[in-house]
This record gives structure tokens, C-alpha cells and sequence, in this order.
């Protein structure tokens, strides 16, 4: 099949394809908000005592989890007691997001904006926790999301749209650790293709006892004692052009995504030659010279096979000396959700940081299966001007 | 593209006849689960002890590429994958029976690069019942953009005990077939199988495509998690028309999401009437026959509009005899075949959460 001679689509946003981040909200094992991530990633705190969270055997008693999290402190009782925990993540981070922004949603743009949310694997809990209200629902046609396992992969992502009224197209990206290269790729096509002109963009995990385990194993395999993580970070994105041409200032510009899929980490260079490929062309694609980079912001997490594999990629492009931002120290391990901690953590740090204005950094990310990505992004504080 | 009925030409040809696919419930205890019929492909696990629908999507995927005459060696080809739940039938495996399945397997890549290992890229979009439509928006995204020189739009499931025990749950009776728009439906049943499309642009190719994506169009209904929204259908509706520049008056057929639930059939068709009209185009739908099969539902639906396109055979919607009341001024076809020769085609996917996906799409030959 081929695509039209001429697609008569709305005007594309951008030429360039730059996305502007506008605002962002985040909720990580750190605390609510930007600045107790900033302080974190400065000055690691210890993780957070989880044993009387679950019911169920955990692997070890700490994780950077936001033990006393409850969704009705935020966006109230009304309509949230079914939510399951990644879709109260999700909302609450949407919901500081749409504060931190200066674009104003209204009646006559909440079709033109979006949403795309990364996950692993929607929640884990949920899905085995269907069972009980079916038997209390009165008609069955109106039935809970929590029962409907396909729906909860995509929960938070749809219970978003219907909480802030939002019409635009709204898409749940699987891709576990490079989840949110991957909902940045996507944010992409979507503004510069003219199907909205502002997302809501990010990543979603919760912690249960099934993402302990799973990072317990993947331990076992590969090394690391970093604690689980929980979490969510979303970021209000636009077309970079647009919002300058309305006389705004953004937070961050996204220069480049550049994702790519090799050989598992270990097995020979292939994986540290395509992540370096993927690093080349995000800076091409950015028109900027590894020398310009003043910052990595790595997924470092005592893995060897994977931390050493990344270390020789950025290694290989950018050289040895380019400082680092270890996010993973300050919030743990959290699969999707910790693609979007480390670009929360780099906006967190610029808006502490006015000196850092107008600084280029990298963002890198892996998976233990062999995909890999990189994102060249430019910071700015708000210290001389007002955008939130 | 593989479902309950086969290929796409043995599907084709058991819409025309009006036979549908559905046989009894072969896994699960269709007791328990209060489902005793779906839409199953008769074929055996794998060696491995699993189902996956990923084993489907690699055939779909390679007979795509191999029909296109598309080598990902030589060019950039790009693979997006629309499903509901992914392997989760694997899994229930791996919980229940001890099956070898690995997480890495949740989203498609491997599945993908068995048969294709060049691609330049997978993504797996979990977008619902309309997961497909969504991987057809991105993948002319991708190409629009200059991102890839072909792409290949796929959608799968494998349908699994879960779903099927929810499916239990909901009705009051169970179901014995999918009547989508019909007064005596009983609600939806369980299909699976794959699909895949090669997507190029129209420079590129030196023989007749299939047919011309005019356009998609992505919504959310901002309403409910389960239950569509007459306003977002009718957006996403428009939206697609606009996408693809035609008017309501261009669109000869229609390929309905009829599911056969109470919900989504009254609201399709009111949708449906508030945009074009008592007088619109002959409206169809395949599920009657193949079942929901979730994240492939749009591309199947999208594949039978072009052998309609083709072939100037519009097929009934099988297991319809009595239109629903809000769908009396709709152009159902049922009964029989109807003879016609549609030029451009709508395709309606929408999926839990509200999420929307229509296509627009055109004869082959309109370039």
C-alpha cells in the first residue's frame, strides 16, 4: 500500500522537528516535585523502608518507592478509589505538569492536545486483582477498567484523557527501559505530522512486589544492588518553533531522539557500536559537536555487562571526561519510569542552576535485550523571566 | 494476515458466503469461565508449550514484505505493531504451566527480527481494539517524515483466559456468536490471528499498490475507560476526513468496529448517521465472523475494504438478520453480498480507554 501523492495534513508544526518541554511534573522515590530530585541527584538519599507495603514476600525491605503516596491527597476522593497505583502516578505527575506549564488548555485546544505515556507493563497488580466487583456491579456494561487487563495496559493513558479533558491523540508506548526515548520519538511524529499541538509525553511504573522480584533476577544475572524505584515523570511538549513564535520560553528543547535495536550487551562490540551510532546521529541530527556536550545523563546501574557497554559508547563519541548525572542512585531502578526520571533530573537541575543555561546534554539509555537510544537535549532555568 | 478463517483470501471468501469462524471454546473450562464459543485458530501450541501471537505476526510480517517485493537489507523498513495484550497468553502460560517465556518477549522485536532481521526499527504501540489503526497513523507518519523508506503497519493477539473470563463475567448470557448491530446480540466474543501491511511512498514503487492511505485519524474520547463516546467517534471521524481530504459524500463504503455490545453498536451507528446522513454509504463489519481480534481488529477490517475495492464485492455482516433500532437508517449490508464498486474506504477502530483510530483509504489504482 502507499501513502497519498499529497497529504493534505494540517500544517506541519516544525520544519526542524525541535520539541519545546513547556513544563514538566514529576513524582519519583525523591519526593514530589523538581527540587528533591535536584537534591537527590546532588546528595543520594537512602532508599525508604517498603515492608508493610504489600502483603506478599519482597525480595529485601528498601525501595525508593513513595510509600505514603495516595492518589485522593492530590486530585481527591471523587472518582479516584479504583485507580490502580501506576494510573495515580501517572495523573498526579499529568497534573503537576499542567501547573509547571504556561500553556493554558481550553475549550479551543483540548482536541489538539495529547498524551503518551511509556510503560513496562501497565500494572502488574491490576491485572490480577480483576475479579471482585464484578460480582457488585448492578448491569454489567459499564464495567471498571481494573477488570479488564488490556485496558490497564493502557489505563493511564485513557483515565488522563478523560481526568483533564484532553482530545487529542493519546498513546501508551511499550519499551520498558527506553520507554521514554521512545514516547519522545513518538511526541515527535505526532506534533510535527499536525495531530495535536502539545502533548502531555512520559513514563509510568509502580512498585509491587512483581517489579521487586523482577529486578531481584535481573540482579542475579547481571550484577547491581540498586532498589527498586517507583514513579512518574511527564512533560508538557510542543513544537520548538511555535513556541518561540509566540514569544515563550521553554524549559528544554529535545534536539534529537535516536533509538536502535543490536545485540544484547556483551556479546562482542555490536551493542557498544550501535549505541555509539545512535549517539553520532542524535548529535548530527542536532547539528552539534561532541565537544559541545557538557553532560551525560547515563542509566548506570551496577549491571557490569550493561553499564560497561554504555561507559565504551559514550566513551567512543564524547570521550572521557564529559561529567555524568546518576540518576539511578537518587530513585532506584525503575524500568520505564527511569527513562523519564533521567530527563526530570536534568530539567530539575537546570531549574536549580541558572549558571547552567543554555548547557547541551546527552541522555542515554539500554535494556538488557539490546535496544539502546540517546537524546541531545538544551536547558534552560527560569530565572529572568516567568514561564510557570 | 492469519485469523479464525485463514489467509486473507480464504477470510474474503467466507465473509462473502456469510460463514463465520466461531467453533467451541478449546482451552480454559469454558465453564468456569461462562464462554463457551470464540473465534479461535485451530493450530497447536508451540513446541515451547506456547501460544504466541507472535509467531502469527512473523508470518504476516515476512508474506508482507515478500509480497511487496521490500528487503529490509537494502532499504530502511521500519516495523509498528498494535496490540491489546501482547503475549499475556504466554505468560499465563509461563504462571500456569511452567512454559520457557521471557519478558523480553512482551513486545514484538523478536518476534519481528526472526523473519526480518534488517529492519531498522520495532515498536510495540498497546493501544487496545484500535492499536493497529494507531501503528498505520505512525507508520505514514514515518514516512512522511523521511524517517524510513518503507514501513510495515502490523497488528496481533492471541486471545487469552483472563479476557475471556472477563467476557464471562459481563454478560448475562453467554454468547454463542458476534451480531454486530443485530437486535439480538449478545455481546462480544474472543478472535485472534495477526496482520501486517507494507506502507511505501507512492515514487517509490514501480507496479500498483494495493491501494492509497488517504489518512488517518487519532483520537481519545476524554469520557470513559470502557464505554464509547458518540462526540470522539464523530471527531475522530471528521478528523480523518479532513487528514485525508475528502468530504463524507467521497467515502463508498464503510468498515464498522461493531463489536456487538450493548454499548458500542448504538453509539457506532448514531456516530455514523450524525456524519453522513441517512443516505450514507453501505456499511459493513468483520467481527461477526472473526471475532474481536483486538490488535489486529483495524488492519483486518482495512484489508477486506481493499479486496472489496478490488473485487467491487462488499461482504454482509455476518451473523446480522435484525438491524438494531439506532441502525435502521443505516446502509447495513446483510443477507447477501452487495455488488458494488467503492472507491474509497473508511475503516472505524476504537479501542478501551477511548482511544479512536480511523482510516481513510483508496482504490490502487487512483494514482
Amino acid at each position: 500500500m502507499t501513502t497519498a501523492p499529497e497529504r493534505t495534513a494540517p500544517a506541519a508544526g516544525s520544519a526542524s522537528g525541535v520539541l519545546a518541554i513547556t513544563g514538566f511534573g514529576v513524582l519519583s522515590g525523591a519526593g514530589i516535585g523538581p527540587e528533591p530530585l535536584a537534591s537527590a541527584v546532588a546528595r543520594p538519599a537512602q532508599p525508604a523502608d517498603v515492608s508493610g507495603m504489600f502483603e506478599e514476600p519482597l525480595p529485601r525491605d528498601d525501595a525508593y518507592a513513595l510509600v505514603d503516596f495516595r492518589v485522593r491527597d492530590h486530585l481527591g476522593r471523587k472518582g479516584t478509589s479504583f485507580f490502580d497505583r501506576s494510573t495515580s502516578l501517572g495523573l498526579v505527575a499529568c497534573q503537576a505538569a499542567l501547573a509547571d506549564t504556561d500553556l493554558r488548555v481550553d475549550d479551543g485546544n483540548r482536541a489538539r492536545i495529547g498524551i503518551a505515556l511509556g510503560t513496562t507493563a501497565g500494572s502488574a497488580k491490576s491485572t490480577s486483582d480483576y475479579s471482585r466487583d464484578t460480582f457488585t456491579q448492578e448491569r454489567p456494561y459499564l464495567v471498571n477498567p481494573l477488570l479488564f487487563p488490556n485496558a490497564v495496559m493502557n489505563c493511564a493513558a485513557g483515565q488522563a484523557g478523560i481526568w483533564f479533558d484532553l482530545k487529542g491523540p493519546n498513546a501508551t508506548v511499550a519499551g520498558g527501559p527506553l520507554a521514554m526515548l521512545n514516547v519522545l520519538r513518538y511526541s515527535r511524529n505526532l506534533i510535527n505530522c499536525g495531530y495535536g499541538d502539545a502533548l502531555l509525553a512520559g513514563a509510568v511504573e509502580e512498585f509491587s512486589p512483581h517489579s521487586a522480584w523482577a529486578l531481584h533476577y535481573a540482579q542475579a544475572d547481571d550484577g547491581g544492588t540498586v532498589p527498586c524505584g517507583e514513579g512518574a515523570a511527564v512533560f508538557v511538549i510542543e513544537s520548538a518553533e511555535a513556541v518561540r513564535a509566540a514569544g515563550r520560553r521553554p524549559d528544554a528543547e529535545v534536539l534529537a531522539t535516536e533509538v536502535g535495536v543490536f545485540e544484547p550487551p556483551g556479546s562482542g562490540t555490536s551493542f557498544t557500536d550501535g549505541l555509539a551510532l545512535c549517539l553520532r546521529r542524535a548529535l548530527e541530527r542536532s547539528g552539534v559537536s561532541a565537544s559541545d556536550v557538557t553532560t551525560v545523563v547515563g542509566a548506570a546501574n551496577g549491571m557490569t555487562r550493561l553499564d560497561e557497554a554504555e561507559a565504551a559508547a559514550v566513551r567512543a563519541v564524547l570521550g572521557d571526561d564529559v561529567p555524568r548525572l546518576r540518576v539511578k542512585e537518587a530513585t532506584g531502578e525503575a524500568f520505564s519510569a527511569s527513562g523519564a526520571f533521567q530527563l526530570a533530573a536534568l530539567l530539575a537541575r537546570h531549574r536549580a542552576e541558572p549558571a547552567r543555561d543554555g548547557e547541551l546534554s546527552v541522555i542515554v539509555s539500554r535494556s538488557r535485550d539490546g535496544a539502546a537510544g540517546a537524546a541531545v537535549v538544551r536547558g534552560w532555568s527560569r530565572a529572568d523571566g516567568d514561564d510557570g | 494476515m492469519v485469523s479464525c478463517l485463514g489467509d486473507l483470501d480464504s477470510t474474503y471468501e467466507a465473509l462473502l458466503a456469510g460463514r463465520g469462524g466461531v467453533s467451541e471454546l478449546r482451552y480454559g473450562a469454558p465453564d468456569k469461565l461462562n464462554v463457551h464459543y470464540a473465534y479461535g485458530i485451530d493450530e497447536p501450541d508451540g513446541e515451547d508449550g506456547l501460544r504466541l501471537a507472535g509467531r502469527w505476526l512473523a508470518r504476516c510480517v515476512a508474506g508482507a514484505l515478500r509480497d511487496a517485493g521490500v528487503d529490509p537489507a537494502r532499504r530502511r523498513v521500519a516495523v509498528i505493531v498494535g496490540t491489546g495484550l501482547r503475549e499475556l497468553r504466554a505468560v499465563e502460560q509461563w504462571h500456569g504451566d511452567g512454559a520457557p517465556m521471557r519478558a523480553a518477549r512482551l513486545h514484538f522485536d523478536e518476534a519481528v527480527r526472526s523473519v526480518a532481521p534488517d529492519v531498522t526499527e520495532v515498536h510495540t504501540i498497546a493501544n487496545a481494539c484500535a492499536a493497529s489503526g494507531y501503528a498505520l497513523g505512525l507508520a505514514a507518519d514515518l514516512l512522511e517524515l523521511g524517517e524510513a523508506d518503507a514501513v510495515v503497519a502490523a497488528g496481533c493477539d492471541a486471545m487469552t483466559e483472563s479476557m475471556l473470563a472477563i467476557i464471562g463475567r459481563v454478560t448475562e448470557h453467554p454468547s454463542d456468536a458476534v451480531r454486530p448491530f443485530d437486535a439480538d446480540r449478545r455481546g462480544v466474543l474472543l478472535g485472534e490471528g495477526a496482520v501486517a501491511v507494507v506502507l511505501e511512498r507512492p515514487g517509490d514503487i514501480s507496479r500498483p499498490p494495493l491501494g492509497v492511505l488517504r489518512g488517518v485519524g487519532l483520537k481519545c474520547d476524554a469520557f470513559h475507560e470502557t464505554a464509547p463516546d458518540r462526540a470522539g467517534i464523530v471527531a475522530t471521524i471528521r478528523e480523518a476526513h479532513e487528514r485525508a481530504g475528502v468530504d463524507s459524500g467521497q467515502v463508498d463504503l464503510v468498515l464498522a468496529h461493531g463489536t456487538s455490545t450493548a454499548l458500542n453498536d448504538p453509539t457506532e451507528a448514531a456516530a455514523l448517521l450524525e456524519v453522513f446522513g441517512p443516505d450514507g454509504p453501505p456499511v459493513t463489519a468483520i467481527k461477526g465472523a472473526v471475532g474481536h481480534t483486538s490488535g489486529g481488529a483495524a488492519l483486518m477490517s482495512l484489508l477486506v475494504a481493499l479486496e472489496a475495492i478490488r473485487t467491487g464485492q462488499v461482504p454482509p455482516v455476518v451473523g446480522l438478520s435484525t438491524p438494531i433500532p439506532e441502525a435502521a437508517e443505516l446502509r447495513l449490508v446483510h443477507g447477501g453480498p452487495l455488488a458494488s464498486r467503492p472507491r474509497v474506504a473508511q475503516i472505524n477502530a476504537f479501542g478501551f480507554g477511548g482511544v479512536n483510530a480511523v482510516a481513510i483509504v483508496e482504490a490502487g489504482d487512483a494514482q
